[in-house]
């Protein structure tokens, strides 16, 4: 069946999984990609039909609305996840450049030894 | 209204900030002082009076929608701006302004202040949109931007502490969003818009043709309110809060506490509501007094000035959780009394931050262990603190006495007595511990290296004192403060209304 939203659903448990039982800021941080990128699979899923064309209205098309109708793959989704993908990239890009700044302060990658903030 | 108000709230705030480091260029070559501080106060002002412009309208019952490119909703973006989104907008604007004339004078000794004035402009605007848009992905884009610009605000000096927080808060934070986007993902599966009118129409014929809910529906919900509680830091989700607010510079942990709060309580506000419409109270009202319990505990352990702030304001978002839980669970009061909190704290926790930071900017020290006496120096801060301590701890005639008498009412008249018991008795223990911390910081001992203190700067003083006029005028008026709560709460329950007006407005 819906192999593509299995996938993303393991996608998403494994970058969570990732994320809070890693023991070291890169390998989280990598975890936090592999769940937002299970998100944008799901979430491009949704717009996914098999045979479908491009949802623009052109050549023959215009002739056959109906058919176009049942035909077109939802264009919303692509459009979402595109504006994500970028968002988590900032996202990405700036837990990675903090990593950086952390191992300078601390010299350690380990978040269970960066704790000096404490209460 | 100023044609366009809406998307020129979002919009000033957001081309103001990537304008700024032009304006600093600018300054530098033309030899004018302080143009970045002018240019982002000035910009916060007029953000405030466009919000201003759409208040007389929104007050008298007409909910403004926005289209974006001129589609029509459901198919374009749009804003919506009701009462309760002006109530949220007004508060951004009003004590942001504040926040950026009392940086101007914190701020002065850093570095690199055309970044900072850029990311507090986007904060801004982050806010803003996530306020008044009325669309879930739109929501979630401005939540991105906001959250974005306060990781790195927060990082702002680069100092060991500042990134351990920053780096907390960011992977705490980045899992909630991301959750908000997995939800909002599935509610576009099951109905096939992102529109939150349409969705609160789409979901309410829904729900009422399948008994019980559909699992995803829930599963939804169960993400988005995790999501928001992460953002609004209720007990379980609350640990990057005290880190983030203790190691940012103040003027940060004074906008994080007072606007940025705004925004976690405006979706918790909404919640019950639109656009999901599922039966949330008793998860509200448990949080809320979980929260406010763990809150006040951890505050009367605390020997770091900014960090019992920090556990005070987790302690008191308890509270407004509490309040509009107990709205959905049939008392107007406790929703209304939750929403007046929230005006109220913003206020009064954004000025005690303030105070403990021209204390920290005059003795660079915010460890009560090391500071004490300084009353004789610092009388004005001191004024301030006493004022904003006393409205926290819930003492009339101030305004924190309004509001938490407010949710004390609609603990009882939603039948839960116990409720009421519990907030009387956190109210004691917040009463407790601003005692030991107004004793040790202005009262008692001096140290020796103290005795030249002198009192914060100008510009410190202007917003304290402005803030604590609010608490006072509004603690002796309070029906100024339902004036605006009162409309906002019947826009946040009357859904028939939003949508009718939103759909049914092309």
């Amino acid at each position: 069946m819906d192999l593509n939203y299995v996938i993303a659903m393991l996608l998403v448990a494994l970058g969570l999984y990732c994320l809070l039982l890693k023991r070291n800021l890169i390998k989280m941080v990598i975890g936090l990609a592999v769940m937002t990128d299970g998100i944008h699979l799901f979430l491009i899923s949704l717009g996914y039909r098999a045979g479908g064309v491009a949802a623009i209205v052109s050549g023959e098309w215009f002739s056959d609305l109906p058919g176009f109708a049942t035909r077109a793959v939802d264009p919303v989704p692509q459009a979402l996840v595109l504006t994500s993908i970028v968002i988590n990239i900032c996202i990405i890009a700036f837990a990675l450049s903090l990593a950086v700044q952390v191992y300078r302060h601390y010299g350690t990658l380990n978040p269970s030894k960066i704790r000096r903030l404490k209460g | 209204m100023i044609p366009h108000a809406p998307i020129l709230a979002i919009l000033l705030p957001l081309f103001a900030a990537f304008l700024t480091p032009v304006v600093g260029i600018l300054a530098r070559r033309r030899d004018i002082k302080h143009a970045r501080e002018l240019f982002a106060t000035g910009t916060m002002i007029a953000v405030l009076v466009i919000v201003a412009s759409m208040m007389s309208e929104v007050w008298g019952g007409k909910i403004l929608v926005y289209q974006l490119g001129g589609w029509p909703p459901p198919w374009g973006i749009n804003l919506t701006v009701d009462a309760l989104a002006i109530q949220m907008a007004f508060m951004i604007a009003g004590l942001g302004t504040l926040v950026m004339i009392y940086s101007a004078a914190y701020m002065r000794r850093d570095t690199g202040l055309s970044y900072f004035y850029t990311l507090a402009l986007l904060l801004m605007a982050g806010m803003m949109g996530t306020v008044l848009t009325g669309d879930m992905f739109n929501f979630y884009v401005f939540l991105e931007i906001m959250c974005i610009a306060s990781y790195a605000l927060v990082a702002f000096r680069r100092d060991s502490n500042s990134i351990e927080a920053s780096i907390k808060y960011l992977f705490i934070s980045a899992l909630g969003t991301s959750f908000i986007l997995l939800s909002v993902a599935m509610l576009y599966g099951v109905v096939g818009s992102l529109n939150i009118a349409d969705l609160g129409a789409k979901l309410a014929i829904i729900r009422e043709a399948a008994e019980p809910v559909p699992m995803i529906l829930v599963a939804a919900l169960a993400l988005f309110v995790v999501g928001v509680m992460i953002k609004v830091a209720m007990v379980p989700f609350h640990i990057w809060l005290a880190d983030a607010f203790t190691a940012a510079p103040t003027a940060i942990s004074a906008l994080l506490a007072g606007p940025a709060a705004v925004v976690g309580i405006y979706w918790v506000a909404r919640l019950p509501y639109l656009p999901f419409g599922l039966p949330v109270g008793i998860i509200l009202v448990s949080l809320g007094l979980l929260s406010m319990i763990v809150g006040v505990l951890m505050a009367l352990t605390q020997r770091d000035f900014k960090r019992m702030l920090a556990y005070h304001v987790i302690s008191q978002k308890g509270y407004m959780v509490l309040g509009i839980g107990l709205g959905t669970l049939g008392s107007v009061l406790g929703a209304q009394g939750g929403l007046f909190h929230l005006l109220n704290h913003s206020t009064y926790k954004c000025m005690l931050f303030m105070c403990a930071g021209a204390v920290l900017f005059r003795t660079g020290s915010q460890k009560f262990d090391e500071l004490g006496g300084l009353g004789k120096n610092m009388p004005v801060t001191a004024l301030a603190f006493l004022v904003g301590a006393l409205a926290i701890s819930g003492i009339p005639p101030l305004n924190g006495f309004a509001s938490k008498y407010t949710i004390y009412l609609g603990g009882i008249e939603a039948g839960l007595p116990i409720v009421t018991a519990i907030a009387v008795l956190v109210s004691a223990l917040t009463f407790a511990s601003f005692f030991k911390a107004f004793s040790s910081v202005f009262l008692g001992q001096r140290p020796e290296r103290f005795r030249d203190i002198r009192e914060g700067p100008k510009l410190m003083l202007f917003p304290m004192l402005a803030m604590a006029a609010i608490c006072i005028v509004i603690g002796l008026l309070p029906a100024l403060g339902f004036d605006i709560v009162g409309p906002a709460q019947a826009a946040a329950e009357n859904s028939a209304g939003y949508i009718s007006q939103v759909i049914g407005g092309i």
